[in-house]
């Protein structure tokens, strides 16, 4: 039996930790929509890289209509994070300032150059395949600035939280960066086939997913120990899942519907909350106390309430549009 | 002796190093200023080309399909083309301002994001959210919908959302200028952010004035230079539906480069008003006013020497009348009233004429546009018109951005006016050096890219191919 007394502290604590929690909750995942995109958009510009030719259609049919959008998600990430944590924001600008430089250098020349490569007619030495490559090595550059911020993180290594700096040194003399980077690119890999639908790579698909897990949870093991909770069970269940359903004949038009792998990515990616919350920077810093409160607290729910209901009739909206423009084609189709 | 050596070697080394990071402290927060300048400086060129474009294509497209006109209707889609280019760097372009305010000036941000001004900057993502699914619809999907008008209507709803984009970071800005929502008093004394009210930033005494004169001068400068490009196109165009067609063009971009002016003038004189209650300093020193007074001159250019006014004319009585249609009561703040390490740099009374002045005669210009059409005289028949235009198409954009650093300038040495200086939110970080000379080199080169790239894709195909037909998937590459 609780006294009252400590039952009122608990309802408080209680309360209080909800609160925060929503808004914790919240930005991750905005976090884990926004990384759907981007991983899928690595994929996409991996099997660019390794073979043009086969995959050019399939890949460009998804990633042309959809990098607008990621990048949307990209600003939108980085202002909920503004509003989220204004505790974080000196700490972050001076421990990442370069890393956040190249990040946005990245950023522009992915954005520009799949642009130009979507309108350019020129056949000369600058062609539709050059730009899109350079926008596959961006893409896959931005990719890796971004795991090497997220793996220090959620490891603490290389971060000195009192002076406030990014040490390359002990980030490199880890190896579970290593083990970090190379696992996740594995699964992007992995993963692949499934999400554009590629049967001719389904050999590839579990061993490389199945190892780039393995190495995943590797480097978390050799960061802190204490960061492999039982919680990490399900996203390995689940993207162990993924090759596997889609190698079985009757389950692999399901893993390879945009929409589901879209789902089931935002799933495993925010089952890894964990790893953050509720302390980051390998378990030195309480997110709660670098997380809003107060009136602002209700401001940032009221507007993303607001906001995502009409994201969410807006998402209708081009889910609509792609059904129709799909069936049309499908019926356009010879032999329909 | 060895000791003294040493000693002196280590005092040395010692006044070195505080000479070092002394210089690079300063140095940086001269280069963090200089490297948000830039990089706003180059966004709002890309971001003046899509508000821009947007709107002339929705109503391009309108008059289109309202007359069955193929030309509106091919002009609507080349200008789509261009405006996925702007969109598409302009979106990376607002990744690294939004990012850039962070890693330059962490401290600014921290405060925002303190405060509700923040909220303003989350509204902005949402309607510029709403504004990409759009764009994607009206871009990648136009064959989707099958009513006749529901295509146009998709362009409409990504102006109001581009517009609306550009409203709420303009009110940002308005916060700056004239912040509200929490307790100054115990922020300056304490650093502590309270009595924060998350909605104050929506309505401040600068925001519609604001707004307002941004949004009409944004379409304004981007219309003159688009009609520019029309116009130079004219001029090499020989064969007649070439003519026909850069005349429509060029008839779009006049009556809202018009009406454009005519609304930035009157957007203009209101917000200079309202600076006369919310920003006193700032009003001073546009109008290089050294002491205050009741009848005071309009000043034409010139400079501040020793407190007197020289090498510029004196217009006696005018800057009293302009500012409260009466002389001899009224007072007009002076420079004087305020303590000197807070006057902003005072070449802004330089950048603000030139502004006008290029204001003035871009009406000018429109205003014999206006009249010629009401004389029932082409205006495009004219070489002159034509030269004119593309000239001063590339001065609109000039004055466009002189006045943003009129603005922005002026309000310095404060980066939130009267609360926070640019100076103590800077991150003094020097690492901060090299990538920032990368981005600097970058844009460089990507700007003039992206225009040429403008211009590659608007005349991508013949326009007798456009004219006879749509290209498949809108022309894109996939």
């Amino acid at each position: 039996m609780l006294e009252a007394s400590q039952m009122t502290f608990q309802g408080k604590r209680r309360m209080g930790v909800s609160t925060i929690n929503l808004i914790f909750y919240v930005t991750f995942l905005i976090f884990s929509v926004f990384a759907t995109l981007l991983i899928t958009e690595i994929m996409g510009s991996v099997l660019m890289l390794l073979a043009w030719d086969r995959t050019r259609s399939k890949v460009l049919g998804y990633i042309v209509p959809i990098w607008e959008v990621t990048g949307t998600f990209g600003v939108f990430w980085v202002v909920v994070v503004d509003f989220s944590f204004p505790g974080i924001l000196i700490p972050a600008a001076h421990i990442y300032a370069v890393a956040i430089m190249l990040f946005l250098i990245l950023m522009v020349a992915r954005n520009s150059s799949i642009v130009f490569g979507e309108y350019i007619m020129n056949k000369g030495w600058l062609d539709e395949k050059k730009l899109y490559r350079a926008y596959s090595l961006s893409t896959i550059a931005l990719g890796t600035v971004v795991l090497v911020i997220l793996s220090s993180i959620i490891s603490g290594k290389g971060v000195d939280l009192a002076n406030l700096e990014f040490q390359l040194g002990p980030w490199l003399s880890s190896g579970g960066s290593y083990a970090f980077i190379i696992g996740t690119l594995l699964i992007g890999v992995g993963l692949a086939p499934p999400f554009f639908g590629l049967k001719e790579l389904r050999f590839l698909s579990l061993p490389a997913t199945s190892t780039g897990v393995g190495l995943s949870l590797l480097s978390y093991y050799l960061y802190l120990p204490a960061l492999l909770s039982p919680y990490i069970a399900i996203p390995v269940v689940i993207t162990l899942l993924v090759p596997v359903l889609f190698s079985m004949e009757k389950t692999n038009a399901l893993m390879a519907n945009k929409l589901v792998f879209a789902v089931v990515s935002v799933v495993i990616l925010f089952s890894l909350n964990f790893l953050v919350y509720p302390n980051a920077f390998g378990k030195a810093l309480a997110v709660d106390s670098i997380t809003t409160a107060g009136p602002m607290a209700g401001a940032f729910i009221t507007i993303t309430v607001l906001g995502g209901f009409l994201l969410a009739v807006m998402l209708a909206i081009y889910l609509f549009a792609v059904r129709k423009a799909t069936s049309s084609r499908t019926a356009a189709a010879p032999g329909k | 002796m060895v000791f003294l050596a040493q000693y002196a070697l280590h005092f040395r080394f010692e006044v070195f190093l505080r000479i070092e990071n002394y210089v690079t402290m300063v140095a940086m927060d001269v280069f963090d200023r200089f490297l948000f300048a830039y990089t706003i400086g180059t966004h709002i060129i890309l971001v003046t080309m899509s508000i821009t474009l947007i709107v002339l294509i929705s109503i391009a497209e309108f008059i289109g399909i309202r007359r069955g006109d193929r030309h509106y209707m091919v002009l609507s889609e080349r200008l789509t083309k261009v405006f996925v280019i702007s969109f598409g760097v302009g979106t990376a372009s607002g990744i690294v301002m939004a990012v850039e305010m962070i890693n330059l000036f962490p401290a600014f941000m921290t405060l925002v994001a303190s405060t509700g001004a923040i909220a303003l900057f989350y509204a902005e993502v949402f309607a510029f959210f709403l504004e990409t699914f759009a764009l994607v619809i009206y871009v990648y999907y136009r064959n989707a919908f099958s009513g006749k008008y529901t295509h146009w209507v998709f362009s409409v709803f990504i102006a109001l959302c581009s517009i609306g984009s550009a409203v709420f970071i303009t009110m940002v800005n308005a916060w700056m200028n004239s912040p509200n929502g929490f307790n100054f008093a115990e922020f300056i004394a304490t650093g502590q952010v309270t009595g924060v009210n998350p909605w104050a930033p929506f309505i401040t005494p600068t925001t519609f004035a604001q707004v307002a004169h941004v949004v009409t001068t944004t379409v304004f400068t981007g219309a003159m230079m688009v009609g520019a490009y029309f116009a130079y196109k004219y001029l090499k165009t020989s064969d007649s539906d070439g003519k026909a067609f850069y005349t429509k063009g060029l008839k779009l971009t006049g009556i809202v480069s018009i009406v454009g002016i005519i609304l930035s003038g009157a957007t203009g004189s209101h917000e200079m008003g309202t600076l006369l209650t919310s920003q006193p300093l700032k009003y001073a020193a546009l109008d290089l006013n050294y002491l205050p007074g009741t009848n005071l001159p309009e000043r034409l250019f010139g400079f501040l020497q020793n407190g007197n006014y020289v090498w510029g004319i004196e217009v006696p009585n005018v800057q009293s009348l302009l500012a409260y249609f009466e002389t001899g009561t009224k007072e007009l703040p002076g420079l004087t009233q305020y303590p000197l390490s807070d006057w902003p740099p005072l070449y802004i009374h330089t950048s603000f004429d030139v502004m006008v002045t290029g204001g003035l005669l871009l009406g000018l210009f429109l205003f014999i546009m206006a009249l010629m059409w009401i004389m029932r005289r082409n205006p495009f028949g004219s070489r002159f018109m034509l030269y004119s235009q593309g000239i001063l198409g590339v001065l609109a954009l000039v004055v466009y951005e002189l006045g943003w650093m009129t603005d922005e300038v002026g309000r310095q040495p404060w980066i939130v006016y009267n609360v926070m200086r640019t100076d103590a939110a800077a991150n003094l970080t020097p690492s901060l050096f090299v990538p920032g000379l990368l981005i600097v080199v970058f844009y460089a080169i990507l700007i003039p890219l992206t225009f040429y790239f403008f211009a590659r894709v608007f005349n991508a195909r013949g326009l007798s191919d456009d004219l006879s037909g749509e290209a498949p998937n809108g022309g894109v590459n996939y």
